[in-house]
Order: structure tokens, then sequence, then C-alpha cells
């Protein structure tokens, strides 16, 4: 197995993690552990946010960038790791 | 002078042409003798094996999600490389976290207190002493239905009745007139609004008809009868329910189930006729044999007075049955019923495949859980609800909510835990199973003069509204406090656990 691959499995075995997607630079998921229809909505939600939380950071301080993102609700919470061509996204059930 | 003279012949031999036949020879050759056997074989034992998917039915966008795909994507390597580190830090952190434990955010008013937001009458009906039956909502979750009878009387009753409803997010509210108010010839048992058209209401009454009415058809609201016939109901029909139709992708039909215990499946036509599409017959001979029955003669019809379609499983549904038997039944079985089926007619078939242990009197309300797929309620006339699993035969648990009948209990549509109960007793009670302790967790007085409230339904849009028909033909629609309607971070979890009690 490919080592994207094998990277991809450690990260979805870690205790509570619900899913993993990973998204290129335009939105569109191209690796995913979870079902077609959830996954095109977490990408496209969650790709507009990092670019909103990006600008923000860096109409603050032109200096800074952002350099990760966690989103924590009532259920879980989700955490993307982003970068000039990709996205990493990781929903994790952190009480289980 | 001339005679006959015969001469010899004169043969001249060739000196340089043989005879061909001097140099011929003959030769023959003949291959070895050829080696043959003959074996068999047989294979003493064979097993077979198919396997056959499903055509997809909801293909939503396509993109390239391979999982060994050839398209390389640059860089993709590095950037997981990169990221990993930080990632899985983060996730074993979140893990052992305390930050966030007891802290809770906000974000809506919350109403302390279950309020009564209306009180909806209709003054005819009410001077005729008519009851409330059955309620509805409708798919927009603002229009109320409601359905006016009698579940008290034995006779055959032979009074006008109404159907009457209110469209709650109007202005122009008011709580002694209804929106719209349809006539019917004899009392409405059960009513329920079509899935997806906030119009389509069906009916089921007294006399064994099932009536379809339109609300947006402003002459004649209704839109499709069943003819009185050998194959219909006979006796009052005490649930009707829409399922999705046989085809996929096509509309609803309509269920109703009576106390003759017929179940029927009827599809609306263009003619404003409900013809006849699917039926079952539950006979006692028939029942699983895991519960026995006593007393009842073996071809006896069992009359149905509850019914659940499971949202998990489409081809399930749960009854209810007027000896107190819950039955477990399948849409597609193919046993034929044993009653005499009428000569042109559809061939009845058998449903019931494991029946439940029984309660003490008719059961007045089945519901399946929203939230997992196992467990259900049912509630009847000994004033218990049980709450049960759907992988065996006794309870789970059992309350004793009230010291009469309980007429209906439903689940909560947001909270996994939370249900509520119709009391005889004038009263809607509404229990937490996450609260550990048997008394209620609220219990509404609908202050209908001690009268039975028969009918309760949540508001499937607006979660924190619920509405209680009662004996005395008022409807109260409640407005409930925000604890009982937000759901809490692990109730999904604490229902998967006292379901997998049962196994245990």
């Amino acid at each position: 197995m490919s080592e994207v691959e094998e990277t991809l499995k450690r990260i979805q075995s870690h205790k509570g993690v619900i899913g993993t997607i990973v998204v290129n630079a335009e939105g569109i998921p191209i690796r995913t552990t979870l079902d077609n229809s959830t996954t095109v909505q977490y990408a496209g939600l969650l790709h507009q946010l990092t670019m909103k939380a990006r600008s923000t950071v860096r109409d603050i301080d032109p200096q800074n960038d952002l350099t990760f993102l966690r989103v924590r609700s009532k259920k879980h919470e989700i955490m993307v790791a982003p970068d000039k061509e990709y996205l990493l996204i990781v929903i994790q059930n952190p009480s289980e | 002078m001339f005679t006959d003279e015969t001469l010899e012949t004169v043969g001249a031999e060739s000196l340089w042409r043989k005879s061909r036949l001097l140099q011929q020879e003959s030769k023959t050759c003949q291959t070895a003798e050829l080696k043959t056997a003959e074996v068999e074989v047989q294979a003493g034992h064979t097993s077979e094996n198919a396997t056959q998917t499903e055509a997809d039915e909801h293909r939503t966008q396509h993109f390239a999600l391979e999982r060994e795909s050839p398209i390389h994507y640059p860089g993709l390597g590095e950037f997981l490389h990169s990221v990993e580190g930080v990632v899985v830090k983060e996730l074993k952190r979140n893990v052992k976290s305390h930050a966030f434990e007891g802290f809770e955010v906000n974000w809506e008013d919350q109403s302390e207190t279950v309020s009564c937001l209306h009180a909806l009458q209709y003054s005819e009906a009410q001077e005729s002493g008519l009851q409330v039956t059955s309620l509805s909502w409708n798919t927009t979750g603002s229009v109320v239905a409601c359905a006016y009878g009698r579940l008290d009387d034995g006779d055959w009753s032979t009074e006008k009745s109404f159907v009457c409803t209110w469209n709650l997010d109007r202005r122009g509210l008011n709580p002694k007139r209804p929106d719209l108010v349809i006539d019917v010839p004899t009392s409405v048992m059960c009513l329920s609004f079509h899935p997806s058209k906030p119009s389509l209401i069906a009916g089921g009454l007294y006399s064994g008809e099932v009536l379809v009415w339109d609300t947006s058809r402003t002459l004649d609201p209704l839109c499709a009868r069943t003819a009185m016939s050998d194959e219909t109901h006979r006796e009052p029909v005490y649930q009707v329910h829409w399922v999705p139709g046989a085809r996929r992708g096509g509309g609803f039909s309509v269920l109703s189930a009576g106390a003759d215990g017929r179940i029927l499946v009827w599809q609306l036509d263009s003619e404003g006729q409900l013809t006849l599409s699917d039926g079952f017959a539950l006979v006692t001979q028939q029942v699983p044999r895991n519960i026995k029955l006593s007393k009842a003669r073996g071809d006896s019809l069992l009359g149905v007075t509850s019914l659940s379609l499971c949202p998990w499983d489409s081809d399930m549904f749960l009854v209810g049955v007027e000896g107190g038997l819950v039955l477990k039944c399948s849409f597609s079985t193919h046993t034929p019923a044993a009653v005499s089926s009428p000569s042109s007619g559809l061939a009845l078939r058998a449903p019931a495949q494991f029946s439940f242990s029984s309660h003490a009197g008719p059961i007045h309300a089945i519901h399946c859980s929203p939230f997992h797929r196992n467990l259900f309620l049912c509630a009847g006339m000994d004033g218990h609800a049980h709450l049960r699993s759907l992988l065996q035969a006794t309870p789970l648990l059992s309350l004793r909510l009230s010291d009469s009948y309980l007429f209906s209990v439903r689940w909560s549509p947001t909270r996994p835990l939370v249900f509520a109960a119709a009391t005889g007793q004038g009263s809607v009670v509404i229990f937490d199973l996450g609260q550990g302790s048997l008394r209620p967790a609220a219990t509404i007085e609908q202050d209908a003069g001690g009268k039975p409230v028969y009918c309760l339904e949540f508001n499937p849009k607006q979660p924190h509204l619920l509405a209680a028909g009662n004996a005395d033909g008022t409807v109260k629609i409640w407005q409930l406090s925000a604890e009982l309607i937000e759901q809490g971070q692990r109730e999904a979890a604490q229902l998967e656990q006292l379901a997998n009690e049962a196994t245990e």
C-alpha cells in the first residue's frame, strides 16, 4: 500500500476518529473515509471556512498565517490542517 | 479360284519399354498400437454461492475518489507527511483533555417551563359531545388537523362528525374557529397527513371506509374514497398511515388497519377511487407459536388497534392487537392468510413473523424509536408503557405511568431518551429514560376535567410543540421547555447501552 494510504490509515485508526478527508486547493475531496454525500458537504463547507479563517488572520497581521483550525461542537471536534495545495480534515469524537 | 485364308498374327516386342509391373513395389506401414485408458471423476458434494449487487439509486456528484487511483497527486505524500505529526498530537491531546467538560453554550433563549400556547376548539363538535380521536401535524409543521368521533361508544353510531384543521403560523389564528372544517358522515377514528405533500390527509372511519382529503381544494376536499365491497374493511379502521409505494420513486400508498384484522394497502388513482393493491390478514392460528394465545378460536381474526412503521427498515412493521399481543410483521411475506378470500379479489397474506410477550389489554399505541433501530415503545390499557427491543420477546423496561389507561405514546423527535404518553386521567406524562428515576420528568395537566387525553403528536419540524387532544373536544398545543427538547451529549450512547442490556 502506498505511503499516502498508510498515513491516512494511521490517522483514521486513532481513538475517537470518525472520519478523515483530504481536499485539494479547489475544494474537491480527493481521499475520504466517509460516504459520498457527507464528504461533499464537509469538504465544501470547511474549505470555505478555512479560507475565511485564513483571510481573517492575515487581515489582522499580514505577516501571520493560519496554521491549524479547530471547530468544537456539542457532538464532536473538527480539525483542519491547511496547506498551499491541500487540506486535511479530521473529525473526532473526543468523549468516547 | 478364290478361297478364304487366315494368316497368323505377327507381333514385335518392344526393346526399350518394359512392363511397368516389374518396377512396382508395394509397401505398407502401420502405427504401433495406441494405449488408451479411461478414468471418471464425480464430485460427491456440491455447493453453490451467488452474489448480486443492487442498482445504486442515488448517484450524487462523481469525483475522483478511487482508492488505488492511478491519478497521482503531486505533493500529496509530502503534505501528509508534514501534517501528520501535528494532527496526531492534537488527536491524542483531545482524548485526554478535560478542557471542555461541563462547558455548555446557550445559543437560544431557554424557556424554563412548559406553557400552553393554544387551546383549539370547534364549537359544533363540542356541542354534540364529540371527542378528539386523532391528531396529525402536516409535513411542514404548520398545520394541525384533528378528527372528531367517539371512542367510548360501543354502538354503531351514525352521527356526523368533523375533521378540522388549524394553521398555527397564520397571523389571524382564531382558536375557536378552524381554518377548514370537513364534514364526515360517521366518526373518524384516525388521521394521517401525507409525508411530503402538505395538503393531503388520509382518514379512517368507524364504518370501515378510508377517505383521502385534499385541503387545497376549496370546493370539495374529498379527493378519494374506498368503495364498499367484500374486500374493504367492515369494521372501524383504527390506524391509517402513508407508506412508500412499491415502485421505486413512486408515490405513497395508504395503509389502513382495522378491527376486522385486515391490513390493506390502497393506491390513489386518478378517478378519485382508492384501489386495493395489497392486503394482509391476521388470523389467530397463523400467529407464531412462541407465545400461547389463550382461548381464541383458531380461525378468528385479530383486530388491529395500533400500528407502527419502522423508519430504519422499510419492510417491517409492528402491530398491536386487541388481545394485547404485539407482533412483528413483514410486507414481503408469501404465506397466504387462512381466510376465505373473495372470488375476484386480492389474496390476503399472513404477515406475522414474531410475537412478543403480551400486555393485559388492548394495545393503544406502538411507536418505533427514531434514534435506535431495535427499540420501540408500546402502551396499553393496563397503564404500563413497555420499552422493548426487536431482538427479544420480553420487555426491557416496564414503566407504570398512570393508574388508568394509556391511550398514546410517542418518542420525542429530538431527544433519544425522552417520550411522552397520554393518560386516561387527563394528563400528558413526559418521561426521560436518562434520569434513571421511575418518576416522570414532567406532567402536563390538560385541564379536561378528568377526561382522558386520547392522542398526542410531536411537531416534526418545530420540536418544541406538542399537540394533545382530549375527550372534551379541545386540542391543546403546548410549548415544551428547553431541557425537554435539546439533545445532550451522550444521549445516543446511553440509548445504545440500554438497548444492549437486552442481549445480556
